[in-house]
């Protein structure tokens, strides 16, 4: 199954290269130079992008939903997403010149920071009621995504927010979505303590008991979270649906050992990203349809059949 | 409980109040009436609302849901986008409120239709396979309305961008009088559901055996919280945040606070105390927007910074106490 | 509601009998036909920051407008006028304490023109996607309707100066041009058919791209769709400009190899339009007259 992924992925990649409003053919890599400039500055970036942007929010919405112990939660709705809204209100405001990389950071850093202060809320809540989490976590959400929206509204920028929200991979070039590089770090270090996170989803009283340090294993879960959140939501927008259904769909197959299923996860988000934006490239050429809206439509016919087949046979 | 529920009643009976009398500097015989109008809409769609998500938090045993998630909020969004992408601002300027209203229902009543014979059939008896097919569906409604709204041009945005948030700026009567029509019978008969639902909350096999199929509750619940929501939204529009939050915040609020005002298992309590905290919540909100803000912001945003920011206060305080 | 009828025509009346018999009515041309006023109205309520722009170039101050007003030319003596609402709700009730004799709204608001007329009459004086013809029509209504005929005449021929001087240099250097707006890291083109479609069509801009998709919208583009198109120039609007900001972040957003690469980053001509002027009050005309500066001065420099 997983060789079978890797090769769609790799087709893909393939395509993705070789797919654009100029066109490109594999010949003239060895002939022209400037061929050679726009696989390089252009086509390469995206395809990366698109992988790692796919991958990386596939494997964190698994991750925050055995934390969460909730399958209908995603890391977009519980702050990491408003916080990063946040961010780019912030650089816009008072970096207006700031290069297109700089205000990334910047914003990747105020998304950070406000996940940092979730957790500091979640730590002082009493552990009896694990549906307490969630629920302030959406709230806190909810109050940044107030303060986002009242101040965008008095400046006239919720539709240039809303559009660098929006999940697409067009604004893509070399030197503007390094930071995706980072957030595939954030991933590997995650799949590195799956084995941990597993415990975690049997209970904290069980995990605890077998040794777990819970309250660390889930610090470093909420960080690493929040930094693919934030990081891919500012390089190239939100991506709907991917970190809440490549999750539902593969725990369904393989069951909860993390370990097992990440791999799986990532590979599939991958496939889902760049699928979807190879297609966004094709229907309306030479113009584009956001990645997002792809994943959003060809992404839910998919998931409701898969799904819903699953009840029949149940 | 009664007596909490009492404070309740005075709590929202002093809001309504303010709401009536502060701020009388115009022509009275024109503020009042308007203002009533206005209030009665609050009231309606507050109550509306939150007995709705009582409801749907029940059928799905989970207080983090709420009814937003089945893709009204979305849907509602969707069309205006899509009425002002193919009309531009002007096109859609001249459709009346009545039309407006009269398409909106229509559509919300075929996502009702949709969610009935189509997901219902096919997640079989499974609520949660419901939940997520619903969730699914609203994130692609509004991912298309997203895409649409990038190409509007900024003009038409900002048409769009405040008839994407729930108003109650100006209400018109007659369509308060069409809405009423619906969702006052679905409260009485989400009243008469409150026993049954009390025994669907203790669990499944225990309603089975107590002689309560959990089946045919949950879909009169759903159809029930399907009219609620569907009139509430195409009378003032949406309360999810941007119309594009999974969650509507005003609901969880609402539902939240009423679970820890009156701390009951009944519904013959949680209906009416959720139901008066919604009321509180929207007419206190939509109080400060008036009278503070001066309408410089949508009224979800007041609800949201305001409720919520006491919601996770309250929450912290007892802990620390 | 009965209140209404009975209240509004009954202050009305009020003020005809302060005006005196010699008070005459006024006619003029709003965007939904014909409007006649009993007189020249002495307290305006402006809901539209067109409308405000152009009223006020005609030198009369309304007694309520709306906050923030979102571009920064606007006399500062509007600070001093009611506060009606905001860019997207009209506060009812601070409009009916003013008692206005006329509420002018633009298209925003256009929706809201039944309930308004409650309390008093509301002149529809909305600018479509014809801008620049819409905008002098809407002014010489202005300018019929505040008695101020001579002085809109004067403004409209000034604009119209303006074209005329604009027009050859356009056609001598603009070329074939592309509208792109920039969201952040991300870009859409607007076509002929478009909001910002006036400025091919009106000012003699060539299309840089057929316009394969004839509707009036945007469509989202990549910066290889730039460098294909390789336009003679650039006209550039920066959605994400806070009020009165500056190019800087538009600029940001552009440099890099596959724009640098184009004829109009080589030769100079990539044109940053202020954005406020171009939506928030298009049509009005202190605004079409800032748009037709920028221009002029960045088509002027050879």
């Amino acid at each position: 199954m997983r060789l079978a992924g890797l090769a769609v992925l790799t087709a893909l990649a393939g395509l993705s290269l070789f797919l654009g409003v100029s066109d490109l053919r594999p010949a003239d890599l060895l002939t022209d130079p400037e061929a050679r400039d726009l696989l390089w500055i252009s086509r390469l970036p995206r395809t990366m992008a698109a992988v790692l942007a796919g991958a990386a929010l596939a494997v964190t919405g698994q991750i925050m939903q055995v934390l969460a112990r909730n399958r209908f939660i995603e890391p977009m709705t519980a702050g990491a997403g408003s916080s990063a809204a946040l961010g780019v209100l912030l650089t816009t405001l008072l970096a207006p010149a700031a290069a297109i990389w700089v205000k990334m950071a910047a914003a990747s850093f105020a998304a950070l920071l406000g996940s940092l202060g979730l957790m500091a809320l979640i730590r002082r809540l009493p552990p009896t009621d694990p549906l307490l989490v969630p629920l302030v976590a959406l709230v806190y959400g909810g109050v940044i995504g107030a303060i986002v929206t009242f101040a965008a509204y008095q400046t006239d920028l919720i539709q240039y927010l809303g559009t660098w929200l929006t999940g697409e991979l067009s604004g893509v070039l070399r030197g503007r979505y390094e930071l995706l590089w980072l957030a595939a770090a954030a991933t590997v270090a995650a799949w590195a303590i799956a084995d941990r996170l597993t415990l975690l989803s049997l209970g904290e009283d069980t995990a605890r008991s077998l040794g777990l340090n819970v309250q660390l294993v889930t610090a470093a879960g909420v960080v690493a979270i929040s930094v693919v959140t934030a990081m891919v939501v500012v390089t190239v927008g939100a991506i709907p649906f991917v970190g809440l259904v490549v999750p539902n769909l593969i725990a369904r197959s393989t069951g909860d050992n993390l370990r097992r299923a990440l791999p799986l996860t990532a590979l599939t988000g991958a496939i889902l990203v760049l699928g979807a934006d190879i297609a966004g490239r094709a229907v309306i050429a030479p113009y584009e349809v956001p990645v997002a809206t792809m994943v959003a439509l060809a992404g839910a016919v998919t998931f409701l059949v898969l799904l819903n087949r699953g009840a029949g046979r149940a | 409980m009664a007596q909490r529920l009492a404070w309740l009643a005075l709590a929202l009976a002093v809001c309504t109040a303010g709401y009536m009398g502060l701020g009388l500097t115009g022509p009275l015989d024109f503020i009042l009436p308007f203002r009533a109008t206005k209030l009665a809409a609050l009231l309606l769609v507050a109550v509306a609302l939150a007995v709705a998500t009582v409801l749907f938090q029940t059928l799905t045993a989970n207080r983090i849901l709420t009814p937003s998630l089945m893709g009204f909020d979305a849907l509602y969004v969707l069309v205006l986008t899509g009425m002002i992408y193919g009309s531009g601002v002007t096109g859609y300027a001249g459709l009346s409120a009545l039309a407006l209203f009269v398409i909106n229902l229509g559509a919300m009543a075929g996502l009702g239709l949709l969610i009935f014979t189509g997901l219902m059939r096919l997640a079989r008896r499974d609520m949660m396979r419901l939940v997520l097919s619903g969730i699914v569906l609203g994130m692609s409604i509004s991912a298309l309305s997203q895409f649409l709204q990038r190409l509007i041009d900024p003009s038409e945005y900002q048409l769009l961008q405040a008839v994407s948030f729930a108003r109650f700026t100006q209400v018109e009567p007659l369509l308060l009088g069409l809405s009423a029509l619906t969702i006052l019978p679905a409260l009485v008969l989400s009243w008469r559901l409150r026993h049954r639902l009390d025994v669907l909350a203790l669990g499944r096999e225990t309603a089975q055996s107590l002689g309560e199929p959990p089946q045919r509750l949950q879909r009169q619940a759903l159809l029930l919280i399907c009219v609620l929501v569907g009139s509430a939204t195409a009378l003032v529009g949406p309360f999810a945040s941007g119309g594009g939050g999974p969650s509507s915040f005003f609901g969880l609020i609402a539902a939240a606070f009423a679970y820890r005002a009156t701390p009951s298992h009944r519904h013959a309590i949680l209906l009416p105390s959720a139901a008066l905290t919604g009321a509180i919540i929207l007419v206190g909100g939509q109080l400060v927007m008036e009278r503070v803000l001066h309408l410089a912001t949508p009224l979800t945003v007041v609800i949201e910074l305001i409720g919520g920011a006491t919601f996770l206060y309250l929450l912290l305080k007892r802990r620390a106490a | 509601m009965p209140t209404f009828r009975t209240l509004f025509p009954a202050l009305a009346a009020a003020f005809l009998g302060a005006a005196g018999a010699q008070a005459d009515p006024v006619t003029f041309d709003t965007a939904r036909g014909e409007m006649t006023l009993p007189e020249v109205p002495e307290r305006i309520v402006v809901l539209d920051i067109a409308a405000l722009d152009s009223i006020t170039a005609l030198g009369v101050m309304p007694a309520g407008v709306i906050a923030p007003l979102y571009v920064d030319y606007l006399p500062e003596a509007l600070e001093d006028a009611t506060r009606v609402g905001s860019f997207f709700e009209p506060d009812f009730e601070a409009i009916a304490a003013l008692a206005p004799d006329v509420i002018v709204v633009g298209a925003r608001a256009s929706t809201q023109v039944d309930a308004l007329s409650r309390i008093a009459p509301v002149a529809d004086m909305s600018i479509g996607t014809e801008v620049l013809a819409e905008g002098k029509a809407r002014l010489h209504g202005f300018g019929a309707m505040l008695a101020r005929e001579d002085k809109a005449a004067e403004l409209a021929a000034a604009l119209d100066d303006r074209l005329v001087a604009l027009r050859p240099r356009v056609a001598d250097q603009g070329g074939r041009a592309l509208i792109i707006m920039t969201n952040g890291p991300k870009l859409s083109t607007f076509g002929a058919n478009s909001r910002f479609g006036w400025l091919h069509r009106t000012l003699g801009f060539d299309m840089a791209v057929d316009d394969v998709d004839a509707g009036n919208h945007g469509d989202a583009v990549s910066f290889e769709f730039i460098a294909e198109a390789d336009p003679d120039t650039l006209l550039i609007i920066d959605r994400g400009a806070a009020i009165g900001g500056g190019t800087e972040a538009a600029e940001a957003t552009l440099d890099n190899p596959l724009v640098a690469g184009t004829r109009a980053a080589r030769n100079g001509k990539v044109i940053y339009l202020a954005p406020a002027e171009l939506y928030i009050a298009s049509g009005g005309i202190q605004s079409l007259n800032r748009t037709l500066d920028e221009l002029t001065a960045a088509l002027g420099a050879e």
